[in-house]
């Protein structure tokens, strides 16, 4: 089986692995360098549960193969905040209760980060259009835009 | 739904992927954002035994105008085509429609050369390139060619391009002053391909039409001018009578497919609605004197 | 979130810790991918299993071809039918309803196929890609057989999906009270429809996913799963492979929603374990998005023909109906096919007075992936049929609907109040829910805006849908229809361990309730501790003798009154410590915050200090009176017959008279969910309900060809709604104690998918209330308006 050799750079990691062309990078995270917290969802780019920053762009892990990342720089979830020092979106979202089952939440939180960085969402309709890409079964999405309008208020201070 | 294996070659000039290309023949197929390609993969609809990378072909990115077009390279995220300073300025209509392409994160990665080469009927890009008369330009080992977008489109998930081309460049020739122009689709859920959608420019002077153009997507196999309507529509007012029977006009002449979220019928119906408020929207622009490519 | 406390009814005492919004503390590990879900998990030497599915609806298996697919790279085998069967044994969803056919359990299809998505053969690769690659080499020769997918031709029995059962009628029942066909006959109004809900899935993020590894040297099998029911698997596959619980441990880690989804026995469950005993390794199966759409058990999947008689006055005089539940394939195990079409006919009386009720359900197997559990089960099929006849009677009296059910809902002074199909409701807002959601909503307001909006030619519409449940089901209840299974009790241990710790184990398994921290909350409020004291273990059919699981809205019901049970039968005996180790009176010892003291006097104790006196320092406490404590205590709660959830909610959409697309613009519910154990999380499972509850009205239909052939595989054909199709909902509480259940705790997970898709349809039927068409089918896709609103086209 054909493997290449690609380096990367994970949540400020650099990561140099053998891998198969056909690997996608939501795999690569999960299994090859053991970084779950980004889930796979359908792996067809519609639920958004798995995706990340590449260069800086919220990009679905799935349809993104491994061996293209190679040279690129990638953040997941598990470089936001740690349980004892949640990033202020990940606080936002936990004190609004903008999480239930938790799957789609690292999707989310990847998601809401580029779209604060690139959108002014000054209405929710702006925030739920930028969020319709990622789904959720639990939360109808509601604690989810309160947290995400509060973030988007507060920006100057670091939501990166 | 992993992908089925596949031999992975990068290629780091035109050259380079064209020749790679033609070695490897009909199991090739060139992938650069992969947007509509891996899922495809994913769910085991195609299985290339090669891909050749050629994401990384420079110049990648370039949106220029020159010679009364704006050119963008085929490697141009939609993202950057929707944001692109000179594209809002010269193609207002042509931003707008990039922000209606799926979600943020598909944006950001798909490329305008992967959504024109994947011909989806419903995709956006191609009936923005069917509107304003782009010129696609395409790049094999046997040499360089230019397709008019409007012959591009040979069915659904079908193209001009032969086996070993690759689309290097889009050129939109610059729309005359005074033209306003209207964007609009459904879909059942934000971001979704649409079930119906309708683009359009209508050039004005002296409160008449002087061209009038309507594209219109997801009403069958390719993207459609709407020929008849816009000979209808030009040297009116677009006034409600001839914009009636415009849509009537454009409704007969299309044939959509009955699909799981819409009948031909619907969709039929829907086409109409959607180019009605395009050209309403246009007009307005150009009465607003804010139409894009209004040096 | 707000707290409304109608006049009489008795307004619940809230002291500290039980009515907090006390942040989650599953939020931390969930928010930073610091979670554990099943596919997260790593096990040394695991393989990997991909399933060949069936790829036909109805066919007989004449061959199956593996050779190609053995020799494929990287796998260690292939098995089909016999190779489960030989250490499998059979399984089946019993229950001692008359007229029911149990069918059965079927791990890899045997002989014939009955739904596109069966799986036919395992194959077990060293990873998932490989599998893949082998499965598509496994080659299956079918022999087609006639089409069994429509659920009123399937009646006719012409095709058979079990021909060992003789008939495709899998149950049937009738409730009935009164001379239906008399009162009907002489009532002065009629209105009635053919209604139809169209198949849903409960599609959750995380797909299922399973990890079997049996520990050859001590012959013990663990499953980790996506499971909503550890205990009931553990018991299930203790049948299965003749194992003591002592040796089959089920665990449920973290889980990525289920709704129903997840509370059933799967093949692929039995398959991996089996694998695993067979193979000596540890085997894997993550399920895709396109196994879930096509092997999950799906819902919701009803005809009905429903017809309400009323006087002039608008009183309801009676109700008839008759549902076809269309099952699928199988009888799903534990719940029986009967589960989701039997509730349809329970239930579709509603909050309402009516004196006489004939209700008839005819549940038919079809060639369908079989239908399960699913957040409101049959109750939002009901609710969705009452509430439009309730609309429909209200235009042709003339009458606000709103009116209409103010005269029709049951009053506080009537309960208890017994249905027309035997359901008991012990007592609810059913009016207060009403009053309540019309005056959040600012009801005269908006049908005035509304009026102005329909002059100047815009659909704007508003629809109200009431309901009653039966939550936190005890077994009276429970035993009832003869399941393989008791749900109506729930089981709790509460330990302080030796280092002073509280620990409080539980059999249900939460799966984004948050029930983490509720439990923790009554716990904590119950012993006399602070909530971040208390340790909780959950989703392990090893942490109590007995258990069931979460579904059913029951957890906190059942699992909050085994927790109340046990954490008072606990701090008794922590009194009783402390009477010796504070030498005081019992009666004199308070615990509060984790410290245990004499009322009125300096003297105290911690927790950690009284668990080290003893546990370790044996001369603190004498030797006969330490033999007689126990830090530790277990209760099981069994609430009996469970009590009443009611709610109301309003609606208002708009539909784009052009492209017939649907706009929900406000949404507001009221519910009487009794005592409050944590208001964010209760407003929290409202919004999710009601999110998928507008789903499944206007978006979600799982759809099928004549043929079976399954034609919504991916999350492009089935659509759940995303942000930008749900709109704010605003919720309210009555937070009334339930006079029934321990606590006054009343279930609630399910309510918002039950009123939302009644309360979307009536709101859309009454914006389109100026056209002489009905909205009698869910979902109402803007395809299905265009066909109703341009029947010339």
């Amino acid at each position: 089986m054909e493997r290449i050799d690609i380096g990367l750079t994970v949540n400020g990691v650099r990561h140099e692995r053998q891998v198969e062309p056909r690997r996608l990078l939501s795999d690569f995270l999960r299994e090859d360098l053991g970084l779950t917290g980004t889930h796979v969802g359908c792996e067809h780019g519609v639920c958004g549960a798995c995706t990340v920053l590449l260069d800086g762009d919220s990009a679905r892990s799935c349809l993104t193969f491994a061996v293209q990342c190679d040279g690129a720089s990638v953040r997941t979830v598990e470089g936001l905040g740690a349980p004892g020092a949640l990033h202020p979106l990940q606080e936002s979202f936990r004190r609004h209760h903008a999480l239930q089952c938790g799957f789609c939440t690292p999707g989310m939180l990847m998601t809401a980060l580029d779209l604060l960085a690139k959108y002014p969402l000054a209405t929710d309709d702006e925030i739920r259009e930028g969020l319709s890409g990622n789904l959720c079964r639990c939360t109808g999405y509601v604690n989810i835009v309160n947290a995400i309008r509060e973030t988007a208020a507060a920006r100057g201070d670091d939501t990166g | 739904m992993k992908p089925p294996a596949f031999k992975y070659v990068a290629a780091g000039s035109v050259e380079e992927a064209t020749a790679r290309l033609a070695e490897y023949g009909d199991d090739a197929r060139p992938i650069a954002g992969g947007q509509s390609l891996v899922p495809m993969m994913n769910f085991r609809l195609v299985s290339p035994a090669v891909l050749v990378d050629i994401r990384r072909i420079a110049p990648p990115d370039a949106i220029e105008e020159a010679d009364g077009h704006v050119r963008v390279g085929a490697l141009t995220r939609h993202r950057a085509l929707e944001t692109s300073p000179l594209v809002r300025e010269r193609f207002p209509v042509l931003a707008a429609a990039m922000g209606h392409v799926a979600h943020l994160a598909i944006r950001n990665r798909g490329t305008i050369g992967g959504s024109l080469c994947h011909a989806d009927p419903a995709a956006e890009l191609p009936a923005l390139a069917v509107l304003l008369d782009a010129r696609i330009h395409t790049a094999s080992c046997s040499g360089e060619r230019i397709v008019e977008a409007g012959s591009f489109f040979e069915g659904a998930l079908w193209t001009a391009l032969e086996d070993g081309e690759i689309v290097t460049r889009i050129d939109f020739p610059l729309l005359r002053p005074g033209t306003g122009w209207g964007f609009r689709e459904f879909a059942r859920r934000h971001g979704d391909f649409a079930l119906a959608g309708a683009a359009a420019t209508v050039t004005g002077s002296a409160g008449r039409a002087v061209e009038v153009r309507i594209a219109l997507f997801g009403v069958g196999e390719t993207p459609v001018r709407a020929t008849a309507a816009e000979a209808l529509l030009t040297g009116t007012g677009l006034e409600p009578d001839a914009v009636a029977a415009a849509v009537d006009a454009l409704r007969n002449a299309i044939d959509p497919d009955d699909d799981l979220h819409a009948s031909a019928e619907y969709r039929r119906h829907l086409a109409g609605v959607m180019a009605e408020r395009a050209l309403g929207d246009a007009w307005a622009r150009v009465g607003a004197g804010a139409g894009g490519g209004a040096a | 979130m707000s707290k409304n406390t109608p006049a009489g009814m008795a307004e619940a005492p809230r002291p500290g810790i039980v009515g907090a919004r006390v942040q989650r503390r599953e939020d931390p590990r969930l928010l930073t991918g610091r979670g554990s879900y099943t596919d997260d998990r790593k096990a040394a030497g695991a393989v990997h299993v991909a399933f060949c599915r069936s790829d036909r609806a109805h066919a007989r298996i004449a061959g199956i071809d593996i050779a190609e697919a053995q020799q494929a790279p990287g796998v260690l085998g292939v098995f089909t039918a016999a190779d489960i069967d030989a250490v499998a044994r059979p399984i089946r969803a019993t229950s001692n309803m008359p007229d029911y056919r149990a069918t059965e359990f079927v791990p890899l299809a045997r002989g014939k196929v009955r739904h596109v998505g069966e799986p036919v053969a395992a194959v077990v690769a060293e990873n998932r890609y490989l599998a893949e690659d082998a499965a598509a080499l496994v080659s299956v020769d079918y022999d087609p057989l006639p089409d069994a997918a429509d659920p009123e031709a399937a009646l006719e029995d012409r095709v058979l999906l079990h021909e060992e059962a003789g008939t495709n009628l899998i149950a049937a029942r009738e409730f009935a009270r009164g001379d239906v066909d008399a009162v009907m006959a002489d009532a002065a109004l009629v209105v009635e429809d053919r209604f139809r809900i169209r198949r849903k899935t409960p599609a959750a993020i995380e797909n299922r996913c399973y990890l079997a590894e049996f520990d050859a040297g001590r012959q013990a099998l663990t499953l980790h799963g996506t499971t909503q029911v550890p205990g009931l698997l553990r018991d299930a596959l203790a049948e299965i492979f003749d194992l003591p619980g002592h040796r089959l441990r089920v665990v449920a880690p973290d889980v990525g929603g289920g709704f129903g989804a997840k509370a059933s026995l799967y093949p692929e469950e039995v398959v991996v374990c089996a694998l695993a005993m067979r193979l000596g390794r540890p085997v894997k199966w993550t399920g895709d998005r396109m196994e879930d759409l096509t092997a999950t058990s799906q819902a919701f999947d009803e005809i009905v023909r429903a017809k309400l008689a009323f006087d002039a006055d608008g009183r309801f005089l009676a109700l008839e109906a008759d549902v076809i539940g269309d099952i699928g394939a199988y009888s799903i195990y534990p719940w029986t096919a009967s589960l989701e079409p039997v509730q349809v006919v329970s239930f579709l009386p509603g909050p309402y007075r009516i004196a006489n009720y004939r209700g008839r359900v005819r549940a038919v197997a079809t060639s369908k992936a079989p239908t399960g559990p699913y957040r409101g089960v049959g109750r939002p099929v009901s609710t969705f049929v009452m509430e439009r006849l309730v609309d429909m009677a209200a235009r042709r009296l003339d009458m606000d609907p709103a009116e209409l059910r103010v005269r029709n809902l049951v009053r506080d002074e009537e309960f208890p109040y017994k249905s027309g199909s035997g359901i008991v409701w012990d007592r609810a807002g059913f009016q207060d829910c009403l009053r309540v959601t019309l005056d959040r909503f600012g009801y005269a307001e908006r049908r005035a805006e509304q009026a102005a909006a329909r002059e100047r030619g815009r659909l704007v519409g508003i629809g109200i849908a009431s309901y009653a449940e039966l939550t936190g089901i005890g077994s009276r209840i429970s035993a009832a229809p003869g399941m393989p299974i008791n749900t109506g009790t729930e089981r709790a241990t509460i330990e302080i361990d030796s280092t002073g710790a509280v620990t409080a184990a539980f059999g249900i398994a939460s799966h984004g309730q948050g029930l983490e921290t509720t439990l923790a909350q009554i716990v904590a409020e119950e012993l006399g501790v602070r909530v971040e004291d208390v340790g909780i273990v959950h989703g392990d059919s090893a942490a109590v003798a007995h258990s069931t699981g979460t579904y059913a809205s029951r957890s906190t019901v059942l699992a909050g009154g085994a927790a109340t049970l046990s954490a008072r039968s606990l701090r008794a005996q922590v009194v009783k410590a402390a009477s010796h180790l504070l030498e005081a009176a019992e009666t004199d010892i308070e615990m509060r915050d984790g410290v245990v003291s004499v009322a009125g006097t300096d003297a105290s104790i911690t927790l950690r200090e009284l668990a080290r006196a003893f546990y370790t320092e044996m001369r603190r406490i004498p030797k006969e009176a330490r033999e007689s404590l126990d830090l530790s205590a277990s209760a099981t709660y069994d609430p009996f017959f469970g009590t009443t959830t009611a709610a109301t909610h309003i609606a208002e959409v708009e539909i784009d008279p052009q492209t017939f697309g649907v706009a929900v613009r406000r949404y507001v519910v009221a519910e009487d969910c009794g005592r409050i154990v944590n208001p964010m999380i209760v407003d929290g499972q409202v919004h999710g309900g009601v999110a998928q509850g507008i789903g499944a009205a206007l978006l979600e239909e799982v759809v099928h060809d004549d043929s079976g052939q399954l034609l919504t595989g991916s999350f492009v054909d089935y659509v759940v709604p995303s942000a930008a199709e749900i709109p704010d909902i605003d919720a309210a509480h009555l937070d009334t104690e339930s006079p029934s259940t321990l606590g006054g705790y009343r279930g609630m997970g399910e309510g918002g998918t039950i009123g939302a898709p009644a309360a979307v349809a009536n709101a859309v039927a009454d914006a389109l209330s100026g056209m002489d068409i009905q909205i009698n089918e869910l979902p109402v896709t803007p395809e299905r308006l265009f066909r109703l609103i341009r029947p010339d086209l």
